[in-house]
């Protein structure tokens, strides 16, 4: 994926954010970002999934009890989806986990969905930057488990 | 007969009358759909003793007839023993009826081949509750209790020496005791989305106490009525408006109750959610009981909720009931099962329809009221042309 560069300070504390990646568009942002040398901080762990489709919450409940900050997922632009509607799908999973993470008191600020697509490497480290600074407003996941930074 | 004509019926046979909760239809019925090959088999509670019963799928009238009379301390919804393709009637409360329908959308049951024999439904109670509220507020041996029911408001126990010593369910709520949590706040009373709805509300003058009261729902309604009326084993008379009237009354006034019930029990959580619901799941012991009973749930043995969690797994909180809040939010009935069994001590049911009810108001949808809504995501996507 691409290299993170920004660095913002040794002593201040760093977010870490999972963010999943549909292979066809998101991910190919990410490269862009890389390719294009956007500065972003290095919070970011980038997993690539086939469509923001197979976005299972599942793995967004893992990645909070593992220790992430926030989850970004993000996939093609609304009508761009390589499977037709695999977006849509996503969108519908995304209402239903941010009503049950809000009810069960993670921050709203800690789960983003966002449409990325291949050429938009700029708009890439734009999210990853904002979604940063988000996290760092918000502190550390009360889900994170003791003992991880 | 038509789809929402009401009638009073009741069995011919005197003993099922007699044994009936009230006048035996339901079990005539169902007897006589097995004896003229209408089903191949009926789901009914065996009775062990007086708080105790298992569900059985039988094929043998006589078992169906022996099962005559309602439980009230037996809280088991018998949607799960429902097995695909065969030809199968059940009584059913309106947990059981609208369990059998969300697993009829996820295609676990045919709709088509089962026979939804619905009962009006006021509550159930805990058995292990029923002993205790038995000795501690009742001052009875729960041994000499030969028989309980429920009229106008108040809850009577039978002793064997035939004495009746009633209590208003008001005053045994008040002290923890009476019907499960789940059944005080749930507002379905009249199963109608059962294939015919059966009870003891709305029957009047002469008939009180002897009659069932039925509205005929669907097609399949109608054939298991007409089955049983033309083997002979039950006879009806068109139900009189006034018992139609009095019949939605009190289903009124009982929905106005159970949203009573509903702000009390589900009123929102003062301070800290995640600690809330860190502190109530603190105890869990990743038995699955939870998700072995629930009647909504369609997975089989290997779900993702087990699959990918372990209790070794759990930091702060278990993944088990992360992905059971998703997986419920839209298909939790909140019929309480869970809780029921958890040897935890867990207010489960609680916990998941506060997870589940926002989302069905937000969605519009009420899980298990009719078969033409699909589950989960499938609303918006067949509304945006997916
Ligand atoms: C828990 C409960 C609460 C009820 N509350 C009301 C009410 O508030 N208002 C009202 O009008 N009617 C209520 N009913 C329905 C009423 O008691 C009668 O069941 C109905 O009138 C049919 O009477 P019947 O003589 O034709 O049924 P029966 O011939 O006695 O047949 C009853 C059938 O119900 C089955 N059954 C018994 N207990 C249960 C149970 N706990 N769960 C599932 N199946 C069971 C039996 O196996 C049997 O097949 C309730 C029924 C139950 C089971
Ligand atoms: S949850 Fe509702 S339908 Fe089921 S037993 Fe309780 S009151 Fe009856
Ligand atoms: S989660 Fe509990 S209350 Fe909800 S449908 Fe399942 S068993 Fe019933
Ligand atoms: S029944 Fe209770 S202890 Fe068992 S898995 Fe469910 S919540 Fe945990
Ligand atoms: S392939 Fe990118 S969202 Fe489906």
């Amino acid at each position: 994926m691409a290299e993170a560069t920004g660095t913002t300070g040794t002593e201040e504390w760093q977010p870490k954010i999972v963010m999943f990646c549909c292979n066809w568009c998101s991910y190919g942002g990410a490269d862009s970002a890389g390719m294009g040398r956007f500065q972003m901080p290095p919070t970011v762990r980038v997993i690539r999934v086939m469509c923001s489709g197979r976005m299972d919450p599942v793995f967004i409940l893992n990645a909070f009890l593992e220790g992430a900050d926030g989850v970004i997922f993000s996939g093609c632009h609304i009508g761009d989806c390589h499977y037709v509607s695999g977006n849509y799908k996503a969108t519908i999973k995304y209402k239903f986990l941010k009503a049950m993470v809000n009810e069960l008191g993670l921050e709203d600020e800690r789960l983003k969905l966002d449409w990325i697509s291949a050429s938009e490497g700029e708009r890439y480290a734009q999210v990853v930057t904002e979604f940063t600074e988000q996290i760092k407003k918000v502190g550390p996941s009360p889900l994170k488990p003791e003992g991880v930074i | 007969m038509e789809i929402g004509d009401c009638y009073v019926g009741w069995a011919t046979d005197e003993d099922i009358r007699t044994r009936g909760a009230s006048g035996g239809l339901v079990t005539a019925m169902l007897a006589a759909a097995l004896e003229k090959g209408l089903v191949e088999a009926v789901v009914v509670l065996k009775k062990l003793g007086e708080f105790e019963a298992v569900p059985v799928v039988t094929s043998d009238p006589e078992e169906v007839k022996a099962a005559a009379g309602s439980m009230h301390s037996v809280p088991i919804v018998l949607s799960r023993y429902l097995e695909y393709g065969t030809k199968v009637a059940l009584p059913a409360k309106p947990c059981d009826a609208r369990s059998t329908i969300e697993q009829a959308k996820r295609g676990q049951v045919d709709i088509d081949t089962t026979y939804i024999v619905g009962l009006n439904c006021g509550g159930t109670m805990h058995p292990a509750m029923t002993r205790k509220m038995l000795e501690t507020v009742y001052k009875l041996d729960p041994e000499e209790i030969a028989g309980e029911e429920i009229d106008k408001g108040k809850l009577i126990f039978e002793t064997k020496d035939g004495k009746e010593h009633a209590i208003k369910i008001d005053e045994l709520e008040e002290e923890g005791y009476g019907r499960r949590e789940s059944c005080q706040y749930c507002a379905v009373n009249i199963p109608t989305m059962a294939d015919i709805a059966c009870g003891n509300w709305g029957v009047i003058g002469d008939l009180a106490g002897k009659g069932t009261f039925v509205e005929i729902n669907t097609e399949k309604g109608i054939a298991i009525l007409e089955n049983a009326i033309d083997a002979g084993a039950v006879e009806i008379t068109p139900a009189d408006d006034k018992g139609k009237v009095i019949r939605a009354k009190v289903d009124g006034a009982m929905m106005k109750v159970a949203a009573a019930a509903n702000e009390k029990y589900l009123a929102p959580i003062e301070g800290s959610h995640l600690d809330y619901y860190m502190n109530a799941l603190k105890d869990c012991i990743h038995c699955g009981a939870c998700k072995t009973v629930c009647p909504v749930c369609a997975c089989g043995e290997t779900a993702k909720c087990t699959e990918f969690s372990s209790a070794a797994d759990t930091y702060k909180m278990s993944l088990f009931h992360l992905v059971r809040f998703v997986h419920l939010m839209d298909s939790c009935i909140g019929c309480g099962q869970c809780t029921d069994v958890c040897p935890a001590d867990i207010p489960l049911t609680h916990i998941y329809q506060r997870f589940a009810v926002p989302m069905q108001e937000e969605f519009e949808y009420k899980p298990g009221m009719d078969m033409t809504t699909p589950p989960f995501f499938g609303v918006d996507l067949i509304e945006e042309g997916h």
